[in-house]
């Protein structure tokens, strides 16, 4: 579901007010800017910084975030973009981060595809979630999972294929 | 095809997507190519433990700053204020003719000094000049300030009495930049930033920017004696720290290793607090040394001043 400006204007004005509101902002948003500073990195360590990066950043400069039609999501890229650029213009010689820009529309849809899939994640069993977070999350390898599971490696295997079938079919009923 | 290869060939497929991030041999094979894609969007999952600490750092942040951060703030004033101390006038005229400088307050002190207050850009610097020698330790800081055209800044700036000590050039950084010295030994770090708006988002016109030894420990006390919270850091590969930005309430500081000819050079700093009494004690419990308690002001402010490791001078302030 996108979340509409509207829908962000009380929840920006609490934060404006009270900080500790910050949370509820950044429970709606920050899957989606790690997954749009995620495209841009080449690792889940610079995309964990960054995005760390943009939600302290927002937090400081809450008090400069005004209303004129763009939506908060956006400013919130903006953040990213400038910090992902940073980055890569500080660590030029040693890192392969493309510059940043800003997503068009091709992207947003994309990364509205994937902020459903990571619901889809949180709403597996229990240990195919297990499996997918080790997986993917963690990069550990099958015979790892298994260990740490107590399960063999191919029952490992077949969990990882019924989450991701479930996965596919989760995403399918939602066009 | 039976499932028991499809489970192998998905985990051969998820492999490779985890090591090189592509996915293309899997999207020719009708049976895999949608588990493929399932399994590629997934690199961009968040994971929830770095959401949740993630999350728990932002709400200690929110708690500490908001003791730090002082709801009535003078206005047009944000949480730091650079003090920078001269024994003679000058500088105001420098900053005005180099960089547009208003003066916004000036009142005589009681040891016979100005106390100055001039607005550069949307920042505001305090000025203490003349007055006993003594009561005046004179030292020159450091400062980045952000301008329209650099190049032009520049001239300016030497054409009012500095000196150069870097020609303007574009930097691998972002900016194109020039670096003078004073009359009175300030640094100022003039710089146009090359992203679209000339000073980059999250920053104001003047930041001050700090040469530590040991810079890497310093941030560690700043952030537990005024709860400064770390926006970007970039550390060279032997772990020094190139270049680093904190926020300490809605104010920035820029700060990095000082080595060779690049010396420490600690100035002043007014902070605006919601609780001095607090903020103070806090530093303290963080290794200041204490110059002077919080003590009630004649013009209002109660302000107590502390010393770090570094001989910064911090008077921290409740506004009146």
């Amino acid at each position: 579901m996108t979340a509409t400006t509207d829908d962000d204007r009380p929840l920006i004005e609490a934060a404006q007010a009270d900080p500790a509101r910050f949370a509820e902002l950044y429970d709606r948003y920050v899957d989606r800017v790690y997954a749009f500073v995620s495209r841009r990195t080449h690792d889940r360590a610079a995309a964990e910084d960054i995005t760390s990066e943009v939600f302290q950043q927002a937090l400081a400069h809450l008090d400069q975030f005004e209303w004129r039609g763009v939506p908060f999501v956006a400013w919130l890229f903006r953040i990213a973009s400038n910090a992902i650029a940073d980055r890569w213009r500080r660590n030029a010689r040693e890192s392969h981060d493309p510059p940043a820009d800003v997503p068009d529309t091709h992207e947003l849809e994309e990364l509205e595809r994937r902020i459903i899939l990571f619901q889809l994640v949180d709403r597996l069993p229990d240990v195919q979630r297990q499996v997918i977070q080790m997986r993917f999350v963690e990069d550990e390898s099958i015979r790892e999972i298994a260990a740490a599971l107590g399960r063999s490696e191919g029952a490992v295997k077949q969990l990882q294929l019924r989450a991701l079938e479930n996965l596919r079919k989760g995403m399918g009923r939602r066009g | 095809m039976a499932e028991g290869a499809l489970v192998d060939r998905l985990d051969q497929t998820v492999d490779v997507i985890l090591k090189r991030g592509d996915a293309t041999a899997a999207l020719r094979d009708p049976e895999l190519a949608p588990l493929a894609r399932v399994a590629g969007d997934l690199r961009h999952y968040p994971g929830p433990e770095f959401k949740a600490r993630l999350r728990a750092r932002l709400q200690r942040s929110t708690t500490m700053s908001s003791a730090i951060v002082t709801t009535r703030a003078r206005e047009g004033f944000t949480t730091i204020t650079p003090y920078l101390t001269v024994r003679e006038a000058g500088l105001l005229d420098f900053l005005t003719r180099a960089f547009g400088a208003v003066e916004t307050y000036s009142t005589q002190g009681s040891g016979g000094g100005v106390h100055r207050e001039v607005r550069i850009g949307n920042s505001m610097i305090m000025i203490g000049e003349g007055g006993p020698v003594a009561a005046v330790p004179f030292r020159p800081a450091e400062f980045h300030v952000y301008v329209e055209d650099v190049d032009a800044a520049f001239q300016r700036a030497l054409d009012a009495g500095a000196t150069s000590i870097g020609e303007p050039a574009d930097r691998p950084y972002g900016e194109r930049a020039g670096f003078v010295r004073d009359a009175f030994g300030n640094h100022w770090f003039i710089a146009t930033h090359l992203g679209g708006s000339s000073v980059p988002e999250g920053l104001r016109t003047v930041t001050p920017f700090l040469h530590a030894e040991g810079a890497a420990r310093y941030i560690g006390f700043l952030k537990q004696a005024f709860g400064a919270v770390e926006e970007g850091r970039h550390d060279a590969p032997e772990g020094r720290v190139m270049y680093a930005r904190l926020r300490i309430g809605n104010g920035a500081i820029e700060l990095g290793d000082a080595e060779g000819p690049i010396a420490c050079m600690p100035g002043g700093f007014y902070l605006y607090v919601g609780d001095a009494d607090g903020l103070y004690e806090q530093a303290l419990a963080a290794g200041a040394k204490s110059l002077s308690p919080p003590t009630d002001q004649g013009y209002g402010d109660r302000v107590a001043a502390v010393e770090d490791s570094i001989g910064n001078h911090w008077f921290i302030a409740r506004p009146a």
